[in-house]
Formats: C-alpha cells, structure tokens, sequence
C-alpha cells in the first residue's frame, strides 16, 4: 500500500509545473529516475518539451539532485540542451 | 556510410521558392554519392535569440546515408552561403525514422 501511494506522487509531480531550482524537500527524495521507465519520453535534441522542463528559465540545465535523473542519462541530457541551443531552439 | 541527422537554419525573410531552391541544391550534393532517407520541413519556428538580426528561422531537417568526407564539404560550402544562419551534423549507428516532433501540431 505505501509503495502505491508513493507511486502516485511521482505521478502527481510530473503532470505538474516545472521544476526550480528551489524544490520542496518531499519531492527531492526517494524518487527513481523519471526518464529511465519504461514509457519514459525520448531524449533528443529535437524534444523541445522535455528539454525545456530540465532547464532553468534562464537556460541553465538543472542538476541531477534536484530532478533526481541519473548519471547515464544527465549525460543525454546535457548533450541535448548544447546541440538545441546551438540551432537556437532554446 | 554511416547515418547523420542534418538540419539548416534559413534567413527569416526567405520565400517559399527561395527555401525550395535552398533545399534541391544541397540535395543534390548529397545524392551524389549518398542518399536521403527523409526530409522534414519544419516551417518558420522562433527562434530563442536573436541569431544575425533574425527572430524567426526557416528549419529544414534531412534524414541522410553518406561519408564522412562529403560532410566536411557539405559543411564548408554552408558556411559561406548567406541565406544560412545555423547548421547542425549529429551521427548515429542506428537512425529511426518514424518518431517526429516538429509538424504533429500543425
């Protein structure tokens, strides 16, 4: 039963706004990474929505122990953000 | 052979016909010895930031097999020309061709 509702606020966290820089507490922790599931989105330069819901409102990309994004694909990430800002899509 | 994912970034204020003319030509630079496997017009997109006084792009994306040495003189021949803004080259192992992000909403 626990493991569901903890489900649900993963849920909950992604159909809501995007992330900052100052994130409560609650949704920093004990989540697993949102975009090594299963229909989890493709990253790619030419996935603006993704991309723009890991970046700042300035540009900047955020860090992986706000999104809580793991290793593997913080390094995708960051290699879409620079090739999508060189085409000026972000 | 290997694939590469290729997109030109046009002047804003660029016809319709211009943008043909601008597509046909580095088609056929590229099919001399390869081939394309698909073309995507991304229409007039904004732009982020304001890229050598333009605010909007012309955004053309081709899906494309050749080798590496014809994209250095692809590459060299689309810096010179005016009617560019940006370029980008990305290579792949293996390309898919069915996912489109841009002209869905359209």
């Amino acid at each position: 039963m626990k493991r569901d509702k903890k489900n649900k606020k993963g849920k909950k966290f992604g159909s809501q706004n995007r992330l900052t820089l100052f994130q409560k507490p609650e949704m920093k922790f004990g989540r697993s990474c949102p975009l090594s599931q299963k229909n989890s989105p493709i990253v790619d330069y030419k996935n603006i929505k993704l991309l723009r819901k890991y970046t700042s409102d300035t540009g900047k990309i955020l860090p992986s122990r706000i999104t809580s994004v793991s290793q593997f694909k913080q390094r995708q990430l960051s290699t879409a953000v620079k090739r999508a800002k060189i085409l000026g899509l972000i | 052979m290997a694939f590469y994912e290729h997109t030109i970034v046009g002047k804003q204020d660029l016809s319709d016909k211009e943008m043909q003319s601008l597509i046909d030509k580095y088609s056929q630079i590229i099919d001399k010895s390869g081939k394309i496997l698909k073309t995507e017009k991304w229409g007039l997109l904004n732009l982020a930031n304001k890229i050598k006084k333009n605010k909007k792009g012309n955004f053309v994306h081709f899906k494309i097999e050749i080798e590496g040495k014809l994209v250095k003189e692809i590459e060299k021949q689309l810096s010179i020309d005016t009617n560019v803004i940006r370029y980008l080259t990305v290579k792949y192992d293996k390309i898919d061709l069915k996912n489109e992000f841009f002209g869905i909403k359209k």
